[in-house]
Order: structure tokens, then sequence, then C-alpha cells
């Protein structure tokens, strides 16, 4: 990670080839380099802004507003003078990266930031000194390194801590979306099918569509595949599966919602879809279901209401 | 590798027997009821054929735990007339006996991993693994 | 082991309670085709709400004992087949397809009264 960053910074490259030498004295900081830069926070922290703000114009920052984003760069760099005055990494930077995460900036302009400081913070003091050979130059480098790279570190691992968390998160929710079962009316169920289906989903689809029927003693179940992208074989296989499963345990399946360019898939690949009934909308399924419970739709007088409304509301029409 | 238990194949009443220990075995390790009845079945198809085709012979079962998975091995052998076509018994519908000839196949869909190893004359091994799903 | 057969009007009534070896499963067959000989029943509603297995040797019976009866004028009804033994079917290829199910006992002979009437 940290040698991805470095690439495109000139005085790094010089520092990667350097370091091999510098590395016994590296951990201390310079006292001296440091008062400089602390002495002089004002030129950093306006150079620095003019840096970062340069970035703004076409990048993901640009949504956000100038005030939002000023304030959020004054706190920023805050942050790294306080852990430069501090000597390590503070709570002030926990906090920070944590409000961050939480508002959904992205890491890239933590890092970009702090490699701009990276470069300003060189150039001031390259600019103070008297004389730059190249002892002075890795003594500035180092030190500079010493005080940037911990905080990028910590604040990656935060990110990352985040995002693995964030996934785990995502990965229970998406099981437990896999297949949810709608009893919409006694002995009759939905369930709609969201998503690219695999043969791990199929099995876990299989298994709460069985589970389901058994639970809510439904007739009827109309798999609704809508939003499953695309229908291949293995997809069409998995469905039929399922369908006869159903069959065995004693209920029936209606496939619904295929689209034409499903219905195209399905007769290309010569997939049999058998005797399964099939419609092409939740809406129609619907109807079916409520035929083969032996029941239908009556209409009455003044009441658009009821299993009308309900029907469009299934169907989100 | 020195399996943890074994059960004798010689009777047909065996069968059921295998299947129960090899339904606990699952159990224990911690596989749902679906992937049970997926075990118990395979069990019952691999002892069902030792008794049919080969008289007599064993089921055993291995608890496999590694680092990141768990899993039962089961192993079916026996020294009956062995297969002479592997290819052919793996076929759907294929069967000597009249039956659906859906066993072998089928065991090889109820599990995850699956291998014949078959000499004419000597007998017929086979090994068979399924994971807890995570 | 013998699974006992109950007779209602015109219905025979099977709940198969225990793990059905091979033996026992080719016993019922014979013992339900006699007693259809016997009784005269037009339909049969088997329950397999207790067996937690059915391998290809049972598939084979049941579905066997099916057509069988069919031949000899009674429809059968399969009830209760459990999530996990269907899965297993399914997996060993077996789609019973021309084999009558329903989801329970009740639900079965609900379903076999409708079809001998139409
Ligand atoms: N252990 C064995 N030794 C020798 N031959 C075997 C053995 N197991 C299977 N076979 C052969 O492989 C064929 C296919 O076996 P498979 O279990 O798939 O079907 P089946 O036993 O004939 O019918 P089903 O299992 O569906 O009742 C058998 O008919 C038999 O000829
Ligand atoms: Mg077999």
């Amino acid at each position: 990670m940290a040698k991805i960053l470095h690439v495109s910074d000139k005085h790094v490259t010089i520092y990667i080839k350097i370091r091999g030498k510098m590395q016994h004295g590296g951990k201390r900081m310079d006292k001296h380099l440091n008062s400089i830069v602390i002495n002089n926070s004002d030129t950093i922290v306006k150079d620095w802004l003019v840096e970062v703000s340069k970035n703004r114009h076409n990048d993901y920052t640009s949504a956000i507003s100038e005030d939002l984003f000023e304030s959020t760069n004054r706190e920023f760099v805050n942050v790294i003078f306080s852990s430069l005055e501090k000597q390590g990494i503070t709570s002030e930077l926990d906090d920070f990266s944590e409000k961050l995460i939480n508002l959904g900036w992205p890491l890239s302009y933590l890092t970009d930031g702090l490699q701009a400081f990276r470069r300003v913070t060189i150039n001031f003091i390259l600019s103070q000194s008297e004389k730059v050979d190249s002892d002075h130059l890795s003594k500035v480098l180092d030190m500079v390194d010493n005080w940037v790279d911990p905080i990028i570190n910590q604040l990656v691992n935060e990110y990352s801590g985040s995002w693995e968390h964030i996934v785990s998160l995502q990965r229970v929710a998406l099981q437990e979306l896999s297949a949810p079962l709608i009893p919409v009316m006694e002995n009759i169920t939905i369930m709609p099918l969201i998503g690219t289906i695999d043969t791990e989903r199929a099995k876990l689809i299989m298994e709460n569509l069985l589970e389901g029927v058994i639970k809510h003693n439904a007739d009827v179940v109309l798999i609704d595949i809508t939003g499953v992208p695309v229908v291949d074989t293995m997809v069409a296989h998995h469905i039929i599966q399922a369908a006869e499963a159903v069959r065995l345990i004693g209920s029936t399946c209606i496939l619904v919602g295929i689209r034409p360019e499903i219905a195209q898939t399905i007769v290309n690949l010569g997939i049999d879809l058998g005797k399964f009934p099939t419609k092409s909308s939740l809406r129609k399924g619907f109807q079916a279901a409520l035929e083969m419970t032996n029941r239908k739709i009556v209409h009455e007088k003044g009441s658009d209401e009821g299993i009308e409304s309900l029907l469009d509301s299934l169907n989100g029409e | 590798m020195d399996f943890q238990s074994c059960v004798k194949i010689n009777r047909e009443w065996d069968i059921v027997g295998a299947r129960q220990i090899g339904r606990e075995h699952a159990k224990k390790i911690g596989f749902g009821t679906v992937d049970q009845a997926r075990i118990a079945t395979a069990i019952s198809e691999l002892a069902r054929n030792i008794y049919l085709y080969a008289d007599t012979g064993k089921i055993c079962f291995e608890i496999i735990n590694e680092i990141d998975r768990k899993g039962l091995w089961i192993l079916a052998v026996d020294n009956g007339p062995g297969i002479a076509d592997i290819s052919q018994v793996m076929e759907d519908g294929f069967s000597t006996s009249g039956g659906l000839g859906a066993g072998l196949p089928g065991v090889k869909r109820l599990m995850d991993q699956f291998d014949i190893i078959s000499e004419t004359g000597k007998g017929t091994e086979i090994r068979t693994v399924k994971w807890v799903r995570k | 082991m013998r699974i006992p057969i109950l007779k209602l009007h015109n219905y025979l009534l099977i709940s198969i309670q225990t793990d059905l070896d091979d033996k026992t499963a080719i016993q019922f067959q014979e013992d339900l085709l006699s007693k259809i000989h016997k009784s005269g029943a037009t339909g049969v509603v088997i329950d397999l709400t207790s067996v937690d297995i059915i391998d290809s040797f049972i598939a084979k019976v049941l579905g066997d004992v099916v057509t069988m009866s069919d031949l000899m004028g009674a429809k059968v009804v399969l009830t209760g087949i459990q999530p996990a033994v269907a899965m297993t079917l399914i997996d060993l290829g077996i789609h019973l397809k021309d084999v009558q199910t329903a989801l329970d006992l009740e639900q079965g002979l609900i379903k076999l009264r409708q079809e001998l009437e139409e």
C-alpha cells in the first residue's frame, strides 16, 4: 500500500533509495526540524489548503459543499499537527477517521491529503534550509515520513476494518434477503427472487422455499423472477429443481415475471419448463393462484380497494 | 488412514444401521437437517450397493477437521466383483438390477467430493466427502 | 415389521412411522395391493410426514406402488414429504413425475375426493 502511494512523488523516490542507510536512526524525530514545522504551521497549512483545493474540481469531493469541505480540511490538518505535537497516534485521529468513515468520505481524500501534506512540508523545510546536502535531505524526508506514515497506516487500518465489518454485515443481510417468503393470503405465498443465482444461493433458496411452504401451509407458491437479471441454463435448472421439490412436498409452483428476453432464452436454450405453470406477471400469476385455490376476484360497486389494489401494489406498476 | 468408525454390511438391516450412524456423525459435526438427509441417503445408496452387488463390505466414517472447514468423509469398501466400466455406472438410469440406476450418480450429486476406485474381480472402494456449509 | 393400513369409507390411509428398510417396504407393497384388492378401495393416501429418508430403492418401491395401485383402480396421493427428503430426491434425480402429492393427510383426502368426483 505505502509503496503505491509513493510512486508519483519525486522526493520520496529519493527517500526509498537511501532508506537502507537511514533505518537505524529512523524512529527518532529531529527536534529542530520538528520545531520548524510547528512554528510555521500557518504557512504550511495555507500551502496545504491550496494543494488540496486543486484536486477538488473533478473528483469525489466536488459534490461536497464548500463549507463542509473547508471545515473538514481544517479539522484534518489540526489532527495531523496534534499528532506531530504529541508525537504519535492520537484519539483525535481515531475520532476524525471514524467520523469520515461514517460520513462516507473516501479513503483517498485522507491519503491524497496526507501525500499533499508530505510534499508541502518537505518543500517548506527545504526552502528554509541554508544548504541542502543529501544528509540533510534524508533527515528531512525521514522526519516527515515518521510523522505521516503512521497516520496513513492508522487510517488505512481503520478504513479497511470498517470495510470488512460492512462486508460481513452485508453478507448476513444478503443471506436473509436471499429468499424472503411472503404469505400474501391464506395458502398463497410469494417468493420474489432478486439478483444473481449461483449454486450456493440456489440451495439456500430451495431450503427457504420448502420450509416456507410447510410453515405457511401454502397450496400455491409464486416464484417471481422479475428481479433475476440473467436466466441461463444453470439458473433455469435450479428453478425447475425448486419447482419439482415444491411439487414433491405437495404444493404447486407458478413461475412468474417471465420477461420477453427470458422467454426467448428459455426457448433458445431448449430448456423444458415442463408442466410448470408460468405467467408473465405477478398479477396474472396471483389470479391463477386464486383460481387454483378456488377463489376469485369479486368486483364490488364503489370499492375498488381490496384485492385489486393489493394486486396493483404487488406489481408495483 | 485410520477411520474412526466402521459399520460392516452383511445383512440388509445393516443398511439402516449404517445410515443412522452416518446421520449421527453428520449431526454432531454441525450439518443442517437437509445435509443430514443428503448424507444419510448417500450412505444408504452405497451400503445397498454393497449388499446387492458385493454381498459384504463396510462403510467407514471420518470427521475432517481442517483450519477453515469441517466435513465428513465416508468410505465404502467391498471385495466384490468390482465395476468394469465406471463411466457407465455413473450414468443416470444405468442399472444391472432393475433399479432406478439413481444410486451412484445420485451420491455424486448429494456429496461434495466423490471418487471410485474399482478393479474387476477385486472389489470397489468409493470415497466421498461432504463439507459443512458456512 | 408391518405397516398398518386403515380403511375409511372408500379410502385406505397409511401413515408410515418408521425408518423404512427394504423388507418392510416390499412387505408394505404387497399388503397394500392385497388390501386394495379385498376392499375395492378407490383412493389411497400414504402419509410420509415421519419419514426422514427416502433413498432410490424406497423411491422405486413407492413409485411402483403408485403405478400398481393405479392399475388396480385406486388413485394414490403421497403426503407430508419433508423438505429435506424432497431435496434429496431431487439430487438423486428422482422426480416421481406421475405421483400426486399433497401437503398433509387432510389435503390428500381432499385431493382424492376432487379427483374421483371429476
Ligand atoms: N459395490 C459395487 N460392486 C459392484 N458393482 C456395483 C457396485 N455398486 C454399483 N455397482 C453397479 O453399478 C450399477 C449402478 O449402481 P446404482 O447404485 O447407480 O444403481 P442401482 O443400484 O442399479 O439402482 P438404484 O441405486 O437406483 O436402486 C449397479 O446396477 C451395479 O451394476
Ligand atoms: Mg444402487
